[in-house]
């Protein structure tokens, strides 16, 4: 995929927030570049608090960078867009509408026989047949985030931003919806950025880890991870993977140091 | 809102927990408030009767009122003129309410603009604006509507405007990458979020404009259960239709609350209860 | 979405309907019109209390109705002094029966409402609790005493037995409450003395815990409390009617002073059709003695209101002197004597027919 054209390009890019004292600003990102490419399958992990999630509000268009530029599509991001669909860390599906027309929330301006047959699509491709007519309520947390990439799908965005969007999972629930996510990043060929803390969901997923740095944050390093998929998690490619980004981070895992014990 | 995650993922639709099984619990809904009226009912005769006073009416003379009203056929019209007089004041605060909250609660320069007429003009007790509502209106029926559309409209368009304005920023920005805006967004994202706090504040308002019922028909009008409790006074020694009144407009206060809870049922909206 | 178009088609089919029920109920929309008879709307209103002070109102509505098939006016009854004074400064009342000081103030503040016709003579009391130690206007000293408006007559006659007993208003409380709640507040002993028209006086007598302190006709003869006043522009635009409308109320006095059964006749319509008290409060008031309230000798005389004006001056009421010529229009009945009685023939042992 290295000759693939470029599909996210940040460069020097600089965030700060105004603090809680008057004239103070809090330092987030200094001087971040990064380059994704289409079709892509990129996570980027760091410390909690790091400004990982500031990075992906600034490419998703939420968030205005202080300084540098970031451009999705050879174009200057400039707002929100919807071939580029966030999927949140916290619920994003609409509690109002049930689970097909949360799928259909993107294709309203499509015709209603290409909508229907799009949401039948996706329903299917990430497992929730016999759901349609349910309501986020009546399901289980792994089961809306489903219907939210299936939103992000059916709306035929060409990038997918996901902010820790298997967070708030229990720990099976999460290893399904990761094979299901590759399965289904393989079906549609999307780039994917997607953020977490959690250093083994990034070496299991990702063509490329970006290590990010403490606040303020920058690229600490990049690791690419060319193992086959599906991954065995007791190769050694993947382990040794695995326990350079924990030594990148400042954690040894063999000696037992701190940080997340996962 | 508590995640219930189930292994392997496929969820069957939560049931509710099984009260059915026993026959007391079937039961307790019903007994309870039942005993505890019947108690109310025994404390209040025996108090009347303790007192020696005849003026005062026992339960059974309320009783004997209520029948007398309902032969008369005047309790099914003063109910009526009652619930004429609050569904219309009551609706229209709903149809000026609802929107307006929502602008304010969505257009800072409208909530800059127009809050602090509205906390000012809110704490006003409708009774305050009797005068008003007589030079306005006349006597008609125009009058209480006003007042009860007074009296409500307040509520709805806080919570209204409260709702929006806590409504949980990832709709707005699920809304927005989907390249949803203006009008649209307002009906499809920003409405919806924000309507199980309306239909709470819809149901505090229906409350209090049954609540101002008495008060509006303290105007002269010449029907109504507010009226009836006016008109009892007027009678002499009628303290049984005066208390016979109060019933009434507690029952049927009641019954409205009841059927208003019903909106919180709908799929739209049952997500904004919590676990019931 | 499935619950706002549920709501609004059952929130309008509810107000359809209970707009429909009311309408049949209580606003007579669907009952069928009589030849020659205009919907109530088209009349003009008159607003009055539930007190005998005001009983030729509904009493002429009722006349009319059983002789002529037809009333000229809507009476709208009250339970206050502030909202039937404020429905006639809105409009809604173009004629309405009121405190005689009361109409003098309004002048003064520059309302255009003109007296035309007393409503009664006499017919006020001041009730003591019959187990209280009160017999004479002395024992007052330091006691509460209700009056139903600061511009109410009844004021002023306190104020006027006040001075016949050589005291002053600051030797007794004055409080301010509707007459309907007077009963119960001396019934409560909350307050040790009570003044306001009948029947509420005698109603207390009647129940067994009021006692006459003092009748009107005692103190005050030929006391006016109340007055029949109509807008300057009813007059200016319609006189006619403000004609008819006097001449209406002038023959039911007479009417109502004829004979004892005139009275007991009107007791009995009065209280079911209008006042919705039990006939035998106004039975009591207008038979014990007769002369506890009078319906002739209504025609509007300068030297009568002169004495209020006084009273009210005094009393803080009105703040100068207001001029007798401004506040009345004393054109529509300038003779008693030419008052003629109603031919109505009283209900004749009969059933009180309901009102159209």
């Amino acid at each position: 995929m290295d000759n693939a054209k470029t599909m996210i390009e940040v460069r020097d890019c600089w965030k700060s927030f105004p603090g809680k004292k008057a004239g103070e600003q809090v330092h987030v990102l200094e001087r971040v570049n990064l380059d994704v490419h289409a079709g892509e399958f990129v996570c980027v992990v760091g410390p909690s608090g790091c400004g990982k999630s500031t990075l992906l509000n600034i490419i998703g268009g939420f968030i205005k960078e202080t300084r540098g530029t970031a451009k999705v599509a050879g174009s200057p991001v400039n707002g929100p867009d919807p071939r580029r669909i966030f999927v949140f860390q916290e619920n994003g599906v609409f509690p109002w509408l049930t689970v097909e027309e949360n799928i259909g929330f993107g294709l309203m301006s499509k015709s209603a026989a290409h909508r229907e047959e799009r949401v039948a699509h996706y329903i299917g491709m990430v497992g929730l047949t016999g759901f349609e007519k349910s309501y986020p309520r009546e399901l289980s947390g792994g089961m809306r985030q489903r219907v939210e990439i299936a939103r992000a799908l059916a709306a035929d965005a060409e990038v997918l931003y996901m902010d820790e969007p298997f967070g708030a999972l229990d720990f099976l629930t999460r290893l399904k919806m990761r094979a299901d996510l590759i399965r289904i990043w393989q079906a549609e060929k999307k780039t994917i950025v997607f953020v977490t803390h959690d250093i083994e969901e990034a070496v299991q997923l990702a063509d490329r880890v970006v290590v990010m740095s403490k606040r303020p944050a920058t690229v600490a390093e990049e690791v690419k991870i060319d193992l086959p998929r599906p991954r065995d998690l007791d190769s050694p490619g993947y382990l040794g993977a695995r326990d350079r980004i924990f030594a990148i981070m400042g954690m040894d895992v063999h000696g037992g140091g701190a940080g997340d014990p996962r | 809102m508590p995640t219930k995650d189930c292994r392997g993922e496929k969820c069957p639709r939560e049931s509710k927990p099984n009260v059915l099984k026993n026959p007391v619990n079937r039961f307790a809904p019903i007994l309870l408030p039942a005993a505890t009226a019947a108690i109310f009912l025994l404390i209040w005769h025996l108090l009347v009767r303790l007192s020696g006073s005849d003026l005062f009416p026992t339960p059974l003379d309320v009783a004997r009122g209520i029948q007398e009203l309902v032969e008369k056929g005047l309790l099914l019209k003063y109910i009526v003129a009652s619930l004429f007089r609050v569904s219309w004041g009551f609706m229209l605060a709903v149809l000026v309410g609802v929107p307006l909250g929502l602008i304010l609660g969505w257009f800072r320069p409208a909530f800059q603009a127009l809050n602090p007429m509205i906390q000012i003009l809110r704490p006003i007790s409708p009774i305050a604006w009797i005068p008003v509502a007589i030079l306005w209106f006349g006597i008609a029926d125009s009058a209480p509507v006003f007042l009860i559309f007074l009296a409500s409209v307040f509520p709805i368009t806080v919570s209204s405007m409260a709702a929006v304005q806590n409504m949980q920023l990832v709709y707005l920005r699920a809304a927005q990458n989907f390249g949803v805006t203006g009008m649209q967004l307002f009906r499809r994202v920003i409405f919806p979020a924000a309507l199980p706090q309306i239909i709470t504040g819809i149901r505090i308002a229906l409350g209090i404009a049954w609540l101002v019922v008495v008060a509006a028909e303290m105007i002269a009008v010449n029907s109504g259960l507010g009226y009836l409790i006016i008109d009892a006074r007027n009678a002499g020694k009628r303290y049984d239709l005066v208390v016979a009144g109060m019933v009434m407009i507690g029952l049927i206060g009641l019954v409205l609350d009841l059927l208003i809870r019903r909106l919180e049922r709908f799929d739209e909206v049952k997500w904004g209860y919590g676990q019931r | 979405m499935k619950l706002i178009s549920t709501t609004f088609l059952l929130g309008a089919l509810w107000l359809v309907l209970i707009s429909v029920t009311h309408g049949h109920l209580n606003l007579k929309w669907f009952a069928p019109k009589v030849a020659g008879t205009t919907a109530a709307g088209d009349k003009f209103r008159i607003g009055f209390l539930p007190v005998t002070c005001h009983l030729t109102c509904p009493v002429t509505d009722f006349i009319n109705q059983q002789v002529e098939g037809q009333s000229m006016f809507e009476p709208v009854r009250f339970s206050g002094w502030p909202e039937l004074k404020e429905a006639f400064l809105s409009g809604y009342t173009p004629a309405t029966f009121i405190l005689a000081p009361m109409a003098m103030a309004l002048r003064e503040q520059g309302v255009p409402i003109k007296v035309v016709y007393l409503g009664h003579r006499d017919g006020s009391a001041v009730m003591v609790h019959k187990d209280s130690q009160i017999y004479r206007m002395e024992d007052l000293r330091g006691k509460r005493i209700a009056v139903p408006n600061r511009y109410s007559n009844q004021r002023l006659l306190v104020f006027r037995a006040l001075k016949q007993a050589n005291m002053t208003v600051q030797d007794i409380e004055l409080v301010e409450m509707p007459p309907p709640d007077m009963p119960a507040a001396l019934y409560s002993k909350a307050v040790d003395a009570i003044s306001s028209g009948e029947p509420f006086m005698a109603q207390t007598e009647l129940d067994g815990y009021g006692r006459v302190l003092w009748l009107t006709k005692d103190v005050w003869p030929n006391f006016i409390s109340c007055v029949l006043a109509v807008h300057e522009d009813f007059i200016k635009n319609d006189r006619e009617t403000v004609q008819r409308l006097v001449d209406g109320i002038a023959s039911s006095g007479k009417w109502l002073d004829t004979t004892m059964e005139n009275r007991m006749d009107a007791a009995k319509f009065v209280s079911k059709n209008y006042y919705n008290q039990h006939p035998r409060l106004l039975e009591f008031v207008l038979s014990k003695p007769p002369d506890r309230v009078k319906y002739t000798n209504l025609a509007l005389r300068k030297p009568d209101f002169e004495e209020i004006e006084a009273l009210a001056l005094q009393a803080g009421v009105i703040q100068k002197d207001v001029i007798f010529e401004d506040y009345t229009d004393a054109s529509f009945v300038p003779d008693d004597s030419a008052v003629k009685a109603h031919a109505y023939q009283g209900l004749q042992g009969g059933e009180v027919p309901p009102r159209k």
